[in-house]
C-alpha cells in the first residue's frame, strides 16, 4: 500500500506537468505564449520519478525541456504561466521564458538552451557540497545529444578525477532535433562512462514512474556517498521538437514508436486515475492561467535591471 | 629615453604585478572560506608566473587546485559552483586559451542574473593574461576586451600596475555581484611599481594617470605605461602637456572623464593592447560623438595591433605593435601636426625596455 500511495502522489504529479503542458497547447494559437515551447510531453515519467528520488535540498541543473523538473521539483504554477506569459509575475518576471526555468528555492538552478551546457555547473555545485562537507548532491539532466558535446566529456573526467557527488542524468529520447543517433553517436554511453571510471545504469521502462523513482534513490545513494554516477532513462518526445505540434508527418520519424509507447503510459493507460484527478489538477491551472493574465507585462523600469 | 623619467607616484612601497596578483590572491583565500582558485598550474612551481606560487601549500588542494584541459568545463564548475556560493577564481595562462569557455562566458554567466530575473548570480573572476614579444605569435598574443566588454553581464577590466591590482582584486572579489573577466598583461607581471593603501580609490572605473592639458591619451593595461613614458619624453623635448587617462575598466569606464578631457584639450590619442577594428578605440570615438561631435578640434589618432593576427618574427612584431616611437609621435602630431620635427626616441620595441623596467610604475 505504500508503493500505491507513491504511485498516486507521482501520477498526480505526472499529470500535472502532462495537464498543463496541454494547456499551453490550446493557448498557444492565441499568441499570449510568445516563446519557443519544448514540450516534455511523454517524457513526464523521468522528471517526476527523478525529482521524487531526490531529497528536496539536492539540486537539479536543467535543460530548455524542463517544465517538467520545474513542476516535479516543485516550482510554483503561478509563477511558472505568467513566466510563459512574459509578465512580472513570472517566476524571472518574463525575462526568461519557457526556456530558462528556474526555481532556486526549490533546487532548480536554471535550464539552458544551450546543449549540455548546465552539466558542468552541476559538478561544480558538487564539488561545493564535496568541499564544504555537505550531504547535498547535484543532478545534471540532459539528452542523449548533449552527451555528443565536449563538455560532457570534460565534466565526466572531472567529476570522476574529484569524486565529487554529481548524478549524470541522461533522458535518452533517441533524438537530437531531428537527427537520430546512428548519425550521431560512435560510442555507447555506458561503455564511454565506464571508461572514467563512472558507473552506469540504463533504464528502458522509461514510462515506469516508480522504477525510475527506485533507480535514482539507489544511483543517489551511490552518488551521496562520493561516487558520480550516470543514469539513463529512456523515454520519448511525443510531440515535435519545438512548438506544440506533432511532427510525424515530416517523415523524419514515424509514429509507430510513439504509439507502442502510449500503450505503456499510464497518464493514458489509467484512465480512471487520470479522470479522479483530473479535476483538482485542472482547477490549479486555471487559477494559474488567471494569475498570468492578471499579471501586469515588464516595461522599461525593468529592462535594464539585473544586469550585471 | 629613459624609462626612470617616468615621474614616480606618492607611494608607501614597492610591489610587482605579480607580487600584487599573488597578495590579493592570498588575501581573498584567507578572508573568505568560499574563494578557491582553480587553472591550469595553479599549483605548480610557476605558480601562474608567480601569481599563486605558494598558495597550494599553504590552503591545501581543495582551495588551490590544478585542473585537467577543459577550459569550458572549467568556467562551467566555477559557474555551478558560484550559483551555491562559492567565489571560483579561474586562470589562462594566455587569453587565447579562454576562447575554449566562450560558451560558458557568454551564453551562461553573463547571462545568469537577467536571464533569471535577478533568481541567479554568479559572481566569480576569470584571470586571464595576454601574451606579448618573444614570439608569442597569433594565439598567444590576443587581447579580447573588445569581445568580452561587448556583451552585457560581464565586467571586462584590466589592470595596467601594482596599484590597479590591489584596488580592484579586494572590490572585485568582496562586493561585485557578477562575474568578472581581468585581462593581465605578462609584459607587467615582472615589474616593480610603487603602491599606496587603496582605501580611498573607486576602483572599478576610469582614472586620471597623469594629468595635462594639450591632449588627451585614453590607453589600456600596458599601453598606459608606454603612454606615461611618451608623454613624460613630450614634455621634455617639447614642453607639451599630455594627460593620460587609464581605461582600467573595459566594460564600465568612466566616460565623464574621458569626454571632460577631450573637451579641455580637444585632441585624442587612443592607445589600446589589441586590434582597433571594432575595439576600444571605435568605443572611444562613438562615446564621444554621441556626446558632442565637436569635442574633437581635429582626427584623433588611433594606436592598436596591426590588422592582421600577430607574427612571430621578431622584425615583423616589432612592427606589428604600437612601439614607444609611435606613441610619442602619435602625441607630437596630435599637437604640432605631423610636421613637428621633433625626434623620436631612439627605442623602437617596447619590449626591450621592460626588460630592464623596475618602476614607478
Amino acid at each position: 500500500m505504500k508503493d500505491e500511495a507513491i504511485y498516486r502522489r507521482l501520477f498526480r504529479t505526472a499529470l500535472l506537468i502532462r495537464l498543463v503542458e496541454e494547456r499551453i497547447i490550446e493557448l498557444y494559437p492565441s499568441d499570449k505564449i510568445q516563446s519557443p515551447v519544448h514540450l516534455s510531453i511523454g517524457q513526464e515519467a523521468v522528471a517526476v520519478g527523478v525529482c521524487d528520488g531526490l531529497k528536496p535540498d539536492d539540486l537539479v541543473f536543467a535543460t530548455y525541456r524542463s517544465h517538467g523538473f520545474y513542476i516535479a521539483k516543485g516550482g510554483s504554477l503561478d509563477a511558472m504561466f505568467a513566466e510563459l506569459y512574459g509578465r512580472k509575475g513570472g517566476v524571472s518576471g518574463g525575462k526568461a521564458g519557457s526556456m530558462h526555468l528556474a526555481a532556486p528555492e526549490v533546487g532548480l538552478m536554471g535550464s539552458s538552451a544551450v546543449v549540455a551546457s548546465t552539466i558542468p555547473h552541476a559538478v561544480g555545485a558538487a564539488l561545493s557540497f564535496k568541499r564544504r562537507g555537505l550531504s547535498q548532491i547535484a543532478v545534471a539532466v540532459f539528452g542523449d545529444g548533449a552527451t555528443e558535446e565536449g563538455v560532457y566529456h570534460e565534466s565526466l573526467n572531472f567529476a570522476a578525477l574529484m569524486k565529487v557527488p554529481v548524478l549524470f542524468l541522461c533522458e535518452d529520447n533517441g533524438l537530437a532535433v531531428h537527427s537520430h543517433r546512428p548519425v550521431r553517436q560512435s560510442y555507447r554511453l555506458p561503455e564511454h562512462a565506464k571508461s572514467f571510471g563512472i558507473a552506469t545504469r540504463r533504464l528502458e521502462e522509461g514510462w515506469d514512474m516508480l522504477a525510475i523513482r527506485q533507480a535514482t534513490l539507489e544511483a543517489a545513494a551511490k552518488v551521496r556517498a562520493g561516487e558520480p554516477f550516470v543514469l539513463e532513462i529512456v523515454t520519448s518526445r511525443y510531440k515535435e521538437h519545438v512548438g506544440v505540434g506533432e511532427d510525424f508527418h515530416f517523415n523524419y520519424r514515424t509514429a509507430d514508436g510513439v504509439d507502442a509507447w502510449k500503450r505503456r503510459d499510464p497518464l493514458i493507460v489509467d484512465q480512471k486515475l487520470v479522470e479522479a484527478l483530473r479535476p483538482d489538477i485542472e482547477r490549479e491551472i486555471e487559477a494559474a492561467v488567471a494569475f498570468a493574465e492578471a499579471s501586469p507585462a515588464p516595461g522599461r523600469a525593468e529592462l535594464l535591471t539585473d544586469v550585471i | 629615453m629613459s624609462i626612470a623619467a617616468v615621474k614616480p607616484v606618492q607611494g608607501t612601497r614597492v610591489l610587482s604585478y605579480a607580487g600584487a596578483l599573488l597578495e590579493t590572491m592570498d588575501a581573498a583565500l584567507a578572508d573568505h572560506a568560499n574563494t578557491f582558485i582553480m587553472g591550469q598550474g595553479v599549483d605548480d612551481f610557476k605558480g601562474i608566473f608567480g601569481s599563486t606560487t605558494g598558495l597550494a601549500e599553504k590552503y591545501g588542494a581543495q582551495r588551490v587546485f590544478d585542473v585537467p584541459l577543459m577550459e569550458e568545463g572549467m568556467t562551467g564548475v566555477a559557474i555551478g559552483a558560484s550559483l551555491v556560493g562559492d567565489y571560483p577564481i579561474t586562470t589562462h595562462i594566455r587569453a587565447d586559451f579562454s576562447f575554449l569557455a566562450m560558451n560558458q562566458i557568454i551564453n551562461l554567466a553573463a547571462k545568469y542574473r537577467y536571464m533569471f530575473g535577478g533568481l541567479m548570480r554568479c559572481p566569480m573572476l576569470i584571470r586571464i593574461v595576454v601574451g606579448r614579444s618573444w614570439g608569442q605569435g597569433a594565439q598567444h598574443s590576443q587581447s579580447p576586451q573588445a569581445t568580452f566588454a561587448h556583451y552585457p553581464g560581464l565586467t571586462v577590466v584590466m589592470p595596467s600596475s601594482s596599484q590597479a591590482i590591489l584596488d580592484m582584486y579586494p572590490a572585485i572579489i568582496n562586493r561585485h555581484p557578477g562575474p568578472v573577466i581581468s585581462i593581465e598583461h605578462r609584459l607587467l607581471y615582472n615589474l616593480d611599481f610603487t603602491v599606496s593603501p587603496s582605501e580611498h580609490r573607486v576602483p572599478l572605473t576610469s582614472y586620471v594617470a597623469r594629468k595635462g592639458s594639450d591632449v588627451t591619451v585614453v590607453a589600456t593595461s600596458v599601453m598606459v605605461l608606454e603612454a606615461l613614458r611618451a608623454a613624460q619624453y613630450v614634455e621634455d623635448k617639447a614642453g607639451i602637456s599630455a594627460e593620460i587617462i587609464d581605461l582600467n575598466s573595459i566594460s564600465h569606464p568612466d566616460w565623464d572623464l574621458v569626454a571632460a578631457s577631450v573637451a579641455k584639450t580637444g585632441r585624442l590619442v587612443v592607445a589600446d593592447t589589441s586590434w582597433l577594428e571594432y575595439g576600444v578605440a571605435a568605443e572611444v570615438c562613438r562615446q564621444l560623438v554621441v556626446r558632442d561631435p565637436g569635442l574633437l578640434r581635429q582626427p584623433p589618432t588611433m594606436l592598436g595591433m596591426a590588422p592582421a593576427p600577430c607574427p612571430t618574427a621578431k622584425s615583423l612584431e616589432d612592427i606589428y605593435y604600437p612601439s614607444q616611437h609611435e606613441t610619442v609621435d602619435a602625441i607630437l602630431t596630435q599637437v604640432k601636426g605631423d610636421k613637428h620635427g621633433i625626434a623620436l626616441p631612439v627605442e623602437r620595441s617596447m619590449t626591450e625596455g621592460y626588460k630592464r623596467f623596475r618602476g614607478p610604475f
